[in-house]
């Protein structure tokens, strides 16, 4: 009863003490990640997940979230031309539109919007779910039924959130694209054609696509692991949930910058 | 199938036409605009006829702005780091020199990402948590206890939250650009060798796009806590409803910003050109 008290009443001014905590809570969560993710790495190597659960939850994350993937995109698009088009100006090159557009929807911005608002729609929905089978004891009923749970609940989970946040993204930087290219043609009088010309003229490659779709597999890892782990973590009945909630989308929106970082240097 | 809480609700709501599904999409939507809206003017109303509650005022700013600093400090750090990195990798390919790229960062930072980025964030900070505490009290009928004692819950609850949110999303976004600017500052001298004092270049940053980049926080403060105190406010039925209120909250506040991101800034385009 004394520690959390302790930790109630001083929010006064204790950066050390609470840096530490904080540090030592993000390595405690993190290395529970990495324990969750060997678990589910080990069940898919052995194919031991339910197809079934796979299939509802591929149909109710992936097809469900495609109007806010499509509206999501088409402005991505329109605000990236938007923003571009004072350099276009400047320069006088209304050729290199379609580079510059393209190359910051495919490699950065596309995955990136994509991945936030899947994590905002799709991960604290997940959390949820799983937060509220957690403290109704679904899941220790599911224990008790000798059903692995990892393998009938979280892998199909983990596995559906993956495949959609690629599949979104890939139909994102198509659309995306499409819509820069019409609101130019809107706000710049820049013809769509000129615009897919300087989109396929040789200065953005299929590794641009690609650097894009690697970076959208990682981020589906990150808010999987992180949606999974704080929603099996739940305790404390109906506020836990909204607390659980809250702590996927921080975490997975954090997560999500920090892996573009690493990933970015690493492909380059 | 009893694990499958959620799914039994929607897969009766899903037997019907196209026509049918479309016009309930719509007539969804209708109604979602129709409450944030009312949430807005209600609030807009309150803020300018009733007296201010100061310490709820503090209490939320404090929420709001303190305890995102640390999120945003790290987001934004990193995002410095990404966007200097790539717009050198890319100019690379076209032009060899690489003296204009801290103007056009300083530029493109101003006028639109430190505000949208970090908006993007608080909007899932911020709006799920104004979602899930309001979400709360609906479920545990306190705000039906306010009501009883006749204390509209938007006077009560979402206006010291929306005054605490256009001030701290204007603070925080000054802050983050400026942690922004530094991580690029630091990449451009480590990877591309460009020196500091070149890159802290702002003859590209005019009065124009300090304009639209304030106009912009205020703006992003205004609608993450309406939108999500409408989605808190609507919430019903159990830990279940609190979490697909938060949901919503964070995927409408996201959408909020996306939105009010265009239409400022072709606005401005319009505007300034």
């Amino acid at each position: 009863m004394t520690k959390p008290s302790t930790v109630a009443t001083t929010p006064r001014f204790a950066p050390l003490s609470a840096a530490q905590k904080s540090l030592f809570e993000l390595a405690s969560t993190v290395g529970q990640m990495g324990i969750l993710a060997g678990q589910i790495v080990r069940r898919l190597a052995r194919a031991d997940f339910d197809g079934l659960e796979l299939k509802r939850n591929m149909y109710k994350m992936g097809v469900k979230s495609l109007p806010i993937v499509v509206v999501t995109a088409l402005f991505t698009g329109a605000i990236m031309v938007v923003q571009a088009t004072p350099i276009v100006r400047r320069i006088g090159a209304h050729q290199l539109l379609g580079w510059g557009a393209g190359f910051g929807t495919l490699r950065e911005i596309g995955p990136l919007l994509t991945a936030l608002m899947i994590s905002g729609r799709v991960g604290a929905n997940n959390a949820a779910e799983l937060g509220t089978m957690t403290v109704t004891e679904q899941i220790d009923a599911l224990r008790a039924l000798a059903i692995d749970p990892i393998a009938f609940l979280v892998v199909p989970r983990f596995v559906a959130i993956v495949a959609t946040l690629f599949v979104s993204t890939l139909y994102a930087d198509a659309l995306a694209l499409f819509g820069a290219a019409y609101s130019g043609q809107f706000l710049l009088g820049v013809e769509p054609m000129t615009f897919y010309n300087g989109l396929t003229s040789g200065l953005l490659g299929i590794g641009d696509v690609m650097n894009g779709l690697m970076k959208s597999l990682v981020f589906g890892i990150a808010i999987g692991l992180s949606s999974c782990h704080f929603g099996l973590g739940v305790s404390g009945g109906a506020p836990g949930v909204g607390r659980a909630v809250n702590a996927t989308v921080v975490a997975s929106a954090a997560g999500i910058f920090v892996v573009d970082y690493f990933v970015t240097f690493l492909l380059g | 199938m009893a694990t499958n809480v959620g799914a039994s609700a929607n897969a009766a709501a899903e037997e019907s036409g196209l026509a049918a599904s479309l016009g309930r999409q719509a007539i969804g939507l209708a109604r979602g605009a129709r409450e944030i809206y009312g949430v807005f003017v209600r609030t807009l109303y309150y803020v300018f006829s009733r007296r201010i509650d100061r310490v709820a005022l503090v209490r939320q700013m404090y929420e709001i702005g303190n305890r995102s600093l640390f999120l945003l400090t790290i987001v934004m750090g990193f995002i410095g780091t990404i966007l200097v990195l790539q717009a050198g990798l890319q100019t690379q390919r076209v032009l060899p020199d690489l003296s204009l790229l801290g103007a056009s960062y300083l530029e493109l930072l101003v006028r639109d990402l430190a505000a949208s980025i970090a908006a993007l964030m608080l909007a899932t900070r911020v709006g799920a948590g104004i979602a899930a505490e309001i979400g709360s009290m609906v479920v545990t009928e306190q705000v039906d206890a306010l009501r009883m004692c006749a204390a509209d819950p938007v006077d009560y609850l979402v206006k010291p939250r929306f005054l605490a949110s256009i001030v701290m999303t204007t603070a925080l976004t000054i802050w983050s650009g400026g942690v922004a600017i530094v991580t690029g500052m630091i990449t451009a001298e480590a990877v591309f060798s460009v020196n500091p004092r070149t890159f802290w270049n702002l003859s590209l940053v005019h009065a124009s796009d300090v304009a639209v980049g304030l106009t912009k926080c205020v703006a992003y403060g205004a609608a993450i806590p309406i939108v999500s105190a409408a989605s808190g406010l609507s919430t019903f039925g159990g830990s279940e409803g609190v979490g697909s209120a938060t949901t919503r909250a964070v995927v409408n506040s996201s959408l909020a910003v996306i939105m009010l991101n265009l239409l400022i800034s072709s606005a401005a385009l319009m505007v300034f050109r």
